[in-house]
């Protein structure tokens, strides 16, 4: 065996030893201590423009409404209240299955495992595209139940962000407000092919808005 | 203190050896951080600040499960870590898993320090602040470390001369 040239101690050390990333759950649970925290100085600076598009979309569509009649305003607040508590329970939901440590029932990252999982359990068949090619590699898929839906939740990763893609069979009273972001979690929303799509993440919007590109470029295929 | 997670985490993760125990105090660290935030006065010495937390908060629990905590239990979450790397070639494994048992094995003063230094790269004042000691303590701590770890790998691998 030939003697091995002298080595950098501090070059072999930060080969040898892991730099650790902190498990989701710890970073979604301390996102919402930072948020909470009387001077955060790091989340408000990312949702609030978020948060003044939502205020923007809202003042827009009750200026429209309210140009359509009144029978539609009192409809619509009852759906704007709807739409809210929608929003704060797929937050919930997400934050749930991130700090529970229970995200997926099944873990897999090819599609042929997820999407026959969900035969026999949900009464529709929710595309299972792979996106790992384009930065989201798919991690899995559960069992949900969200504000009335049972829905069915495909996990896909994003760096060290975590997305639930929450899906159910759409009706007409869901298809509205693209976006919305709640304690600083960014959702969209998109319906396609009669299926309504809910995905939630502490990715940054746009982040979330290529997600939604890709699966649904994912999903035609 | 967001930004700040995963050099927490990491620190935590070396001074418990034990990945749900580093979990948890990192929990109670950013619990504590959140509590206290008032009292820093100067957001560039947050991580300096944030980690000080996490170590105290590491050597406190450490005393809790001290008597229940065998020190072979500890060697083998070590293991646990090596099994957990993806493959490469099998002599620099076992070279990597030397180092990692050495480091393992330190005495807490000097294995703070060296993680402190080589893995986060903070500078001598902030290790000094962290770990409570002057600046000469830290130096002489990682001169320490270094000499030691070159004497426990001896055989396996030879330095370069770079103390100081």
């Amino acid at each position: 065996m030939t003697p091995e040239p002298p080595r950098s101690m501090g070059a072999l050390l930060r080969e040898a030893l892991p730099s650790y990333k902190a498990p989701d759950a710890l970073r979604a649970w301390a996102q919402t201590q930072a948020s909470s925290a009387p001077i955060a100085y790091d989340r408000p600076r990312a949702w609030r423009p978020l948060r003044r598009f939502a205020y923007a979309a809202t003042f827009v569509v009750a200026a429209a409404i309210g140009w359509m009649g009144h029978d539609l305003v009192a409809m619509s607040r009852t759906d704007a209240t709807a739409r809210s508590a929608l929003v704060s329970s797929l937050v919930d939901t997400h934050v749930r299955s991130l700090m529970a440590g229970h995200v997926t029932d099944v873990q897999s990252s090819d599609h042929h495992t997820v999407k026959p999982w969900f035969a026999g359990k949900v009464t529709f068949a929710p595309p299972v595209p792979e996106l790992a090619a384009r930065g989201f590699p798919l991690v899995g898929g559960r069992l949900d139940y969200v504000s009335g839906h049972t829905a069915a939740a495909l996990v896909y990763g994003r760096g060290l962000h975590t997305i639930n893609l929450f899906i159910w069979p759409a009706s007409t009273s869901d298809a509205d407000v693209p976006t919305a972001s709640y304690n600083g979690y960014s959702l969209v929303h998109w319906t396609d092919r009669g299926l309504s799509y809910w995905a939630v993440s502490d990715a940054a919007a746009p982040e979330l808005a290529a997600f939604e590109r890709a699966y649904i470029a994912g999903a035609a295929q | 203190m967001l930004p700040h997670l995963d050099a927490a985490y990491t620190l935590a993760r070396y001074l418990t050896h034990d990945a749900s125990e580093a979990e948890d105090a990192t929990q109670e660290a950013i619990l504590r951080a959140v509590r206290y935030f008032h009292t820093l006065r100067n957001e560039s010495g947050a991580r300096a600040w944030l980690l000080a937390i996490v170590r105290r908060e590491c050597y406190g629990r450490r005393r809790k499960i001290v008597e229940t905590v065998a020190f072979d239990e500890v060697s083998e979450h070590q293991l646990v870590d090596v099994a957990e790397q993806p493959d490469v070639a099998a002599g620099r494994r076992l070279l990597e898993q030397r180092v990692r048992v050495a480091v393992a094995t330190l005495p807490d003063g000097l294995r703070e320090t060296l993680i402190l230094r080589e893995l986060q790269q903070c500078s001598y004042e902030e290790i000094a602040t962290i770990t409570d000691v002057p600046i000469g303590t830290v130096m002489s701590r990682l001169s320490r470390a270094r000499t030691r770890l070159a004497a426990s790998l001896e055989g396996e691998v030879t330095f370069e001369e770079e103390y100081g």
